[in-house]
């Protein structure tokens, strides 16, 4: 495995809704097996872009390529097959079905579905196989959470790009979440998305500051943490 | 929140099949020395026929078909005016069944985007216009006067088929509709439907394609719906556009909605109970409207589930093994 | 132009606009209903049915004036609102999803109708006429107009304009748009949801409910019009944009000429797959409408 190979390069991508520039002209690239971040305020276009990638919204102008293939107008499932998965910003799971039932229906369609034992390896190490026949809409948010990244990775994906995968979450809970995703960097690859630097500092290899739509910096963590431009005008304002 | 942890029995087993198989063969022999009975029996088959697909596309899917009946419609007329014409009437069913199908996926095709309210509304207008279509291309379908004294079929030439005979070709499809249904439901399939009524997006998301996915359902579920319409003219004899309107439709939604959507017997169970109803009732359809109307609210705001729906626990496809052990007890 | 030409046009004119603002009028009642709290009411033309019998009921009946009668009828709308509100209409409020379950609990109250009023009215007579609000006849150039129609034109015109008025500017009318727009910021700004979804709904239907009175006054009428007028309802409000008066308003009158001008050149049936079709494009290719917010 091309350990430095592009998987996800994104070019000039810009979203308008209506009067609004959600996104303006942004480029972005990553290699296999490099953790990528993405932080910014809320309203900065994380999620927009991230909808942009995953297929759920049309940019007005600009083109992402994946693994090589480019996605233009590609729907959300194609995408998905080709092995690009997201998580939402607000936990969604299918809350009446068990979860062994959601993950059932996760490799129903998978690019490539994880056999029966891998599957349980998977859910061992997430810390929720003993919760397997329970009504997925009964669980804790973190369970769902954990649900969540079972059911993307027995689709085995190449890129995984999490949604704030750590909202609403207790500071023990946040803990866990992050030691969980430091080991999920070594099954696949991933993409984090948040609003504040304390998860992203620990896992990240670089990350992409948004602001107001635009690339504000990009770096490694240690360098957007110096850089007085992300001081000023983000940084300085948030409990990062 | 409190949790269920109970895992449910499946839906759809093979011990109540063979119980239903039975009961279905066995009904119009018990029956024929009564032709009345028989009469309601051989209706209400049909309409258990009717419910498996109206459960595929609602129960499973989500979708709320109102043209279902337009397309049995479809279906029927096409098969009276072939026979009509000299086909013999095994050929003209599949052809008349497979014209509903196709002309129920291409109507139904641009409504596939819409969501909720917008799509049932769609279906409701494209009913609409079938059923307009019946009363005025008369020349295939005598308009509303209707087209009498269809004979039932013969076996291959020659008498028609003896009323007993063709009761139990009834209890044959009614049976049959209930295998195929579970064979699909317990298919990936079905697990595709189950998870694009639940929540679209997010079956897109995982790679499921839920626009190919609902038009094969549409395509299976006007199938039922042709082959039931083929069926339902040499029984009845008499078909006019009102045999197929948007009532009808309606009639056996609510055979799905009130015996329970997404199980496999709770819309058999609604189409043994509301089809005879519906039959002795014919003469006193005003009471029929009313008492119909009655349920329809009842259902929509008592009972979500509907009878088999257990009040609110949506209903469980056997859960595949994955390798995990099922859960012990209940933790918290 | 000769005098026989000049009487059809006159003739199509005055029908569109009666019959377009009695569209107007029902199919604003139910935009208005569906654009406050979500609920397409698909027994818009029982209800349009229910007050036109009743005026039967009252004029020919028990020989109440006619303006009275209407007054009365308009009146009835809002307790039977409020009762439908009470029974049925309140447990939705808050379930998401909730215009399909209206639309088809509308539906069943539309079949309970239907049945009710085959068994009573049905029985009684297969055409109703009421007897007129005024009487005499005007002269329009070469057309002999009624004096009845050109008052119902005139009150429903009237009721269109007030109605317009009090969304507009009236409080209560913007506090009705406020929660069109946007519920949970209305409800910051400290107005009443609940009250205003009941006010909403109660005035949609006495909106139903005049035009269902002022149609029986100008024509005479039976019991299928029910059905007609609902998918036309329907129509207008899907192609003028579920919510928005304005497109009930315009599409109303467009479909009221456009039935007055089609029904002198080809059959109804020909009409109704036309707005049939009409309403079908919209749904797929403008789901919003033509006059979307």
């Amino acid at each position: 495995m091309n350990q430095r190979a592009i998987l996800l390069e994104a070019r000039a991508i810009s979203k308008r809704f209506g009067g609004v520039v959600a996104l303006k002209n942004i480029d972005l690239t990553q290699h296999r097996g490099e953790t990528l971040g993405m932080i910014g305020p809320n309203g900065s276009g994380k999620t927009t872009f991230v909808n942009v990638i995953s297929g759920h919204t049309r940019p007005n102008s600009g083109s992402v390529a994946f693994d090589g293939t480019a996605l233009a107008g590609s729907s959300p499932f194609q995408i998905a097959k080709a092995g690009l998965t997201r998580t939402y910003q607000a936990v969604r799971v299918f809350g009446e079905l068990t979860v062994r039932e959601n993950v059932a229906t996760a490799l129903v369609d998978a690019r490539d579905p994880a056999p029966p034992e891998t599957v349980a390896e998977i859910a061992d190490w997430l810390r929720i196989a003993h919760r397997f026949d329970s009504r997925a809409g009964g669980l804790t948010l973190m369970e769902q959470r954990q649900l969540e990244l079972l059911m993307r990775l027995v689709q085995r994906p190449k890129l995984m790009m999490l949604d704030e995968p750590v909202g609403g979450l207790s500071s023990a809970e946040v803990r866990t979440m992050i030691a969980l995703l430091s080991e999920l960097k070594a099954r696949c690859t991933i993409f984090v998305i948040e609003h504040t630097m304390k998860v992203i500092r620990e896992l990240a290899d670089k990350v992409v500051v948004l602001m107001a739509g635009e690339k504000l910096a990009e770096g490694p963590p240690a360098d957007i943490l110096a850089d007085q431009r992300v001081i000023d005008r983000y940084l300085g304002s948030v409990d990062a | 929140m409190k949790q269920d942890t109970t895992p449910a029995k499946p839906s759809g087993g093979a011990i109540p099949l063979a119980i239903f198989a039975v009961a279905a063969f066995a009904l119009p022999v018990v029956l024929s020395g009564n032709r009345y009975f028989a009469f309601i029996a051989g209706v209400t088959l049909i309409h258990v026929l009717w419910a498996c697909g109206m459960n595929l596309l609602y129960g499973y899917g989500g979708l709320m078909p109102l043209m279902f009946a337009g397309l049995a419609g479809i279906s029927a007329y096409t098969v009276v005016d072939l026979t009509a014409a000299g086909w013999s009437f095994w050929l003209a069913l599949p052809v008349g069944a497979l014209f509903a199908s196709v002309a129920g996926t291409v109507l139904g095709l641009p409504s596939l985007r819409l969501k909720g309210f917008y799509f049932t509304l769609c279906s409701l207008v494209i009913q609409t216009v079938i059923t307009l279509a019946f009363v005025y291309f008369a020349g295939l379908t005598n308009g509303d006067t209707g087209i009498s004294q269809i004979p039932l079929p013969s076996a291959g030439g020659g008498q028609p088929l003896s009323a007993l005979s063709y009761d139990l070709v009834l209890s044959a499809a009614a049976v049959l509709g209930v295998v195929v249904l579970v064979l699909i439901v317990r298919s990936a399939l079905g697990r595709r439907l189950i998870a694009i009524r639940e929540d679209d997006e997010l079956a897109g998301m995982l790679g499921i394609n839920v626009t190919g996915t609902k038009l094969i359902a549409f395509f299976i579920g006007s199938l039922f719906a042709g082959i039931g319409g083929a069926l339902y003219a040499p029984y009845i004899g008499f078909i006019s556009p009102r045999s197929f309107d948007v009532l009808i439709s309606m009639n056996i939604w609510l055979m799905v909605a009130f015996g329970g959507r997404g199980t496999i017997w709770g819309p058999v169970i609604g189409a043994l109970l509301l089809a005879p109803l519906s039959f002795l009732l014919q003469e006193y359809y005003t009471v029929k409207d009313v008492l119909y109307g009655l349920l329809i609210i009842a259902v929509i705001v008592l009972m979500p589930a509907g009878i088999a729906g257990g009040f609110g626990r949506t209903p469980r496809l056997p859960a595949p093994d994955l390798g995990v052990s099922p859960q012990r007890g209940s933790s918290k | 132009m000769s005098t026989a030409n000049l009487i059809i046009l006159l003739s199509t004119i005055s029908t569109g606009l009666i019959l377009g603002s009695i569209f107007a009028l029902v199919a604003v009642g139910v935009t208005i209903v569906y654009g406050s709290i979500w609920m397409p009411n698909a027994a818009n033309g029982q209800l349009f049915v229910l007050a036109a019998l009743f005026g039967w009921t009252m004029t020919v009946g028990w020989g109440i004036h006619p303006a009275v009668a209407a007054l009365l009828v308009i009146g009835l709308s809002v307790p039977l609102s409020y009762a439908l509100e009470f029974l049925l209409i309140r447990r939705f409020y808050d379930v998401p999803n909730r215009n399909v379950s209206y639309f088809v609990l509308s539906l069943g109250i539309t079949q309970i109708l239907a049945g009710i009023f085959s068994f009573t009215y049905g029985r009684w007579s297969d055409q109703f006429q009421l007897p007129p609000l005024v009487g005499g006849i005007t002269f329009i150039g070469p057309l002999p107009i009624a004096n009845n129609r050109l008052m119902v034109l005139a009150l429903a015109l009237a009721i269109l304009a007030a109605l317009f008025a009090l969304l507009r500017f009236h409080r209560y009318g913007r506090a009705i748009r406020a929660v069109f727009q946007n519920r949970d910021a209305a409800a910051l700004r400290g107005v009443n949801v609940r009250a205003s979804y009941s006010l909403s709904f109660a005035l949609g239907n006495a909106v139903i409910f005049a035009g269902g009175i002022l149609f029986a006054f100008a024509y005479s009428f039976d019991l299928t019009v029910a059905w007609t007028m609902s998918i036309t309802a329907f129509a207008i409000m899907i192609i003028g944009g579920p919510g928005s008066v304005l497109g009930a308003l315009i599409i109303g009158m467009v479909f009221g000429f456009t039935q007055a001008a089609v029904s002198t050149v080809a059959s109804p049936t020909i009409a109704a797959f036309s707005y049939l079709g009409a309403m079908l494009l919209i749904l797929l290719f403008k789901p919003s409408g033509l006059f979307a917010r």
